[in-house]
């Protein structure tokens, strides 16, 4: 019983984890129908960034959110207007083709130079709190807190689309971008800043991240694929929807690993999504 | 015009036969030239981070050999010069192969040294078969590299999987209290799952209760479920086999779960893995196949090359097994006393060599015999804690860091 409990605990922890990579991802397809095939490396790269401002300054880990994400807002609002929005021009195929190709492409020079510029091995940011205990349960206090950020997170951009200006505006060209062009919403300038702002909240997932688990350049694949999981089971653009399909799959990875094989945990998330494409082939919380 | 045709003729056809007749080797038995030994180094490509340095180190080698005359060859009643060829075969076989088909052909060398990696020690050989040159090759540790009937390939990993935790499970049956449980966490490779049903056979075969093995994979990250198995075994040694890098956050998970146990042991307790995970490695015992410090047979000249070329043993801990095939194939020559290389065939064959960790053995497959001393971590420096009588520091026993 300890176990399962114990395993339970870190699926919980590991899934919030999971859904902030995905809410960057989902909200960016959400508006800007693009499927970012780069936004898992783009937290990879982040949190070697993030550890070698750790480890060679000593920077608070909250100082490195604060000079990561404006640095990603900044990149992700020239990388959409240089290479992304000129697609938009395109045929519809040649549009979805192009993108693929985009992010792919930028995948694989990221990770390249990112090892090349700081190595290929493991990094984190080694900050370690006391973990609590309950008989043989262990909970680690840092994953805790994490858990605590990613919940006050959720709520602040749930908010922020909802309360917002920005946040009305993203959902109205969400909806309908004839539309909201009508009533003074400039839909690509939406579209860029959503790009923007998307791969900004990386920047909060990559240190939360590497706080936890190690990262290294080649690792963001298997976070993108997880993320999209999260994305299909949890719908697009659902953040609350996506926390729980989040920590739904860190739950169910666990189990894999108590209940069968570790090695198979990682395959877990592309079985899932193939479930669940079958069986609601618009997620279980879609929202339009 | 016709007899500068003929002569033309001749010149072409002298030339093409001279050509075709270029000996494919150096002039073997020659008391005038130095001995050249061909190797490749993966100085870029994905095993490069572990003999980048070793360039550098293999120019340094021959210049301290050469300080004392170089090599002695009995049938020339002196020392000859040693020279290396060295090229970087980017961590790629077909590279490999292709540079020491070079080596063989246009370099002309006297004797293959290297390469490293089973990925190389497959197709590489056959080249020194066919040219009919004798190769000590340094880290190529499988054995089914060996089954192939080769007559002119031998072999120095340090140490070989039979042997890998030999001196550790020697100490496990010594110390006090004597632990009597064993848990074991595999990672999915090739090499590690070998070493793994090695020991769990031996570990049993010594009384000691084997209670688990997990595998994981090198993309796994959250480790919470296999540690939660591995804590609710409750065992009193907890035996690792994996590469450094897999296993970091394994560790660093072992210790945020507050693992406990007797002494958790890592097949791969090296420098890249102390950097990742800091403190964490606190009291960790391991292996290493040498450490400076440990006297043995050319160990004064090994400390010498290392130290000159700034390769420490716990960063670059295949560094043994790489020196030790320049020494195999010196010693070959030496015990040979001519520089023929079918000579140098016959004396490596079923031979004992020497080298800083202890002889080593060749088996009739030209594979060694090579072991490991067993490591502890304690205060951030790596001490070799068993056999005794070579240890540069006392065991601590329990690990205090694990209780």
């Amino acid at each position: 019983m300890e176990v399962l409990l114990q395993v339970l605990i870190g699926g919980i922890l590991l899934g919030g984890l999971y859904a902030l990579v995905a809410f960057g991802l989902s909200l960016i397809y959400g508006v800007v129908r693009i499927l970012n095939f780069a936004h898992g490396t783009l937290l990879a790269v982040s949190g070697v960034l993030a550890s070698l401002a750790y480890s060679g300054w000593q920077m608070h880990p909250v100082l490195i959110v604060a000079l990561l994400a404006p640095l990603l807002f900044v990149c992700a609002y020239g990388y959409y207007h240089v290479l992304l929005r000129p697609l938009a021009r395109r045929s519809h195929f040649e549009a979805t083709v192009g993108t693929v190709l985009v992010t792919v492409g930028t995948l694989m020079i990221l990770s390249d130079l990112t090892a090349v510029a700081a190595g290929a091995t493991q990094r984190n940011i080694p900050l370690r709190l006391e973990a609590l205990e309950f008989g043989d349960i262990v909970v680690s206090t840092t994953q805790l807190l994490i858990l605590l950020g990613i919940a006050v997170l959720t709520v602040v951009m749930h908010l922020i689309l909802k309360r917002t200006w920005f946040g009305r505006a993203v959902r109205a060209v969400t909806q309908d971008p004839v539309g909201a062009q009508i009533c003074g919403v400039q839909s690509t300038r939406m579209k860029a800043l959503t790009f923007a702002f998307g791969s900004a909240t990386v920047a909060i997932a990559a240190v939360l991240y590497v706080l936890s688990f190690p990262v290294d350049p080649y690792m963001g694949f298997g976070l993108t694929v997880k993320a999209f999981t999260i994305i299909v089971v949890g719908g697009v653009g659902n953040l609350p929807g996506a926390l729980l399909a989040g920590i739904f799959l860190g739950v169910a990875e666990g189990l894999t690993g108590l209940y069968w094989k570790p090695e198979w945990a990682p395959a877990l998330s592309v079985i899932l999504m193939l479930l669940m494409l079958v069986a609601y082939p618009k997620g279980v919380g879609a929202k339009t | 015009m016709k007899k500068l045709s003929h002569l033309l003729a001749a010149g072409a056809a002298a030339l093409t036969t001279g050509l075709t007749a270029l000996p494919t080797q150096a002039a073997q038995g020659s008391c005038s030239e130095p001995i050249v030994f061909g190797t490749t180094i993966s100085e870029t490509g994905p095993f490069s981070t572990l003999a980048d340095r070793w360039r550098k180190m293999t120019e340094v080698f021959a210049e301290e050999v050469n300080k004392s005359g170089g090599i002695a060859v009995k049938a020339c009643n002196k020392k000859l010069p040693l020279k290396f060829v060295v090229y970087d075969d980017q961590s790629v076989p077909a590279t490999a192969v292709a540079l020491f088909e070079k080596m063989a052909t246009v370099d002309k060398v006297d004797f293959f040294v290297g390469p490293d990696w089973s990925s190389l020690g497959g197709p590489v050989p056959p080249v020194a078969e066919k040219h009919k040159i004798p190769m000590v090759m340094a880290n190529v540790a499988t054995p089914s590299v060996y089954d192939r009937g080769l007559k002119y390939v031998w072999g120095t990993p340090f140490p070989v999987v039979p042997n890998w935790s030999v001196r550790y499970f020697d100490m496990l049956s010594k110390v006090s209290p004597k632990p009597q449980t064993i848990f074991f966490i595999t990672h999915d490779n090739p090499v590690m799952k070998g070493i793994t049903a090695t020991w769990s056979k031996k570990a049993e075969a010594q009384g000691l209760k084997v209670l688990g093995n997990e595998t994981f994979s090198s993309e796994l990250k959250d480790f919470t479920a296999l540690i939660a198995k591995v804590r609710a075994a409750k065992a009193d040694v907890i035996y690792i086999s994996s590469y450094d890098n897999a296993s970091v956050p394994l560790v660093q998970q072992m210790r945020q779960l507050k693992v406990r146990a007797m002494d958790v042991h890592h097949t791969m307790l090296t420098g890249a893995l102390s950097r990742q995970v800091g403190k964490d490695i606190e009291g960790m015992t391991g292996e290493l196949s040498w450490y400076p410090g440990v006297k043995g047979a050319y160990s004064d000249l090994v400390e010498t090359v290392m130290k000159r070329s700034d390769v420490s043993m716990f960063d670059y801990i295949w560094t043994l097994s790489r020196l030790t095939s320049y020494l195999a194939m010196i010693q070959g020559i030496e015990k040979a006393g001519v520089v023929d290389r079918e000579k140098v065939k016959e004396a490596l064959f079923k031979a004992t060599i020497k080298s800083p960790a202890g002889d080593v053995t060749f088996d009739e497959r030209g594979f060694p015999n090579t072991s490991a001393f067993t490591v502890q971590m304690s205060g951030g420096k790596v001490n070799v804690v068993w056999p005794p009588e070579v240890s540069t520091a006392k065991l601590v026993w329990p690990s205090p860091s694990w209780k």
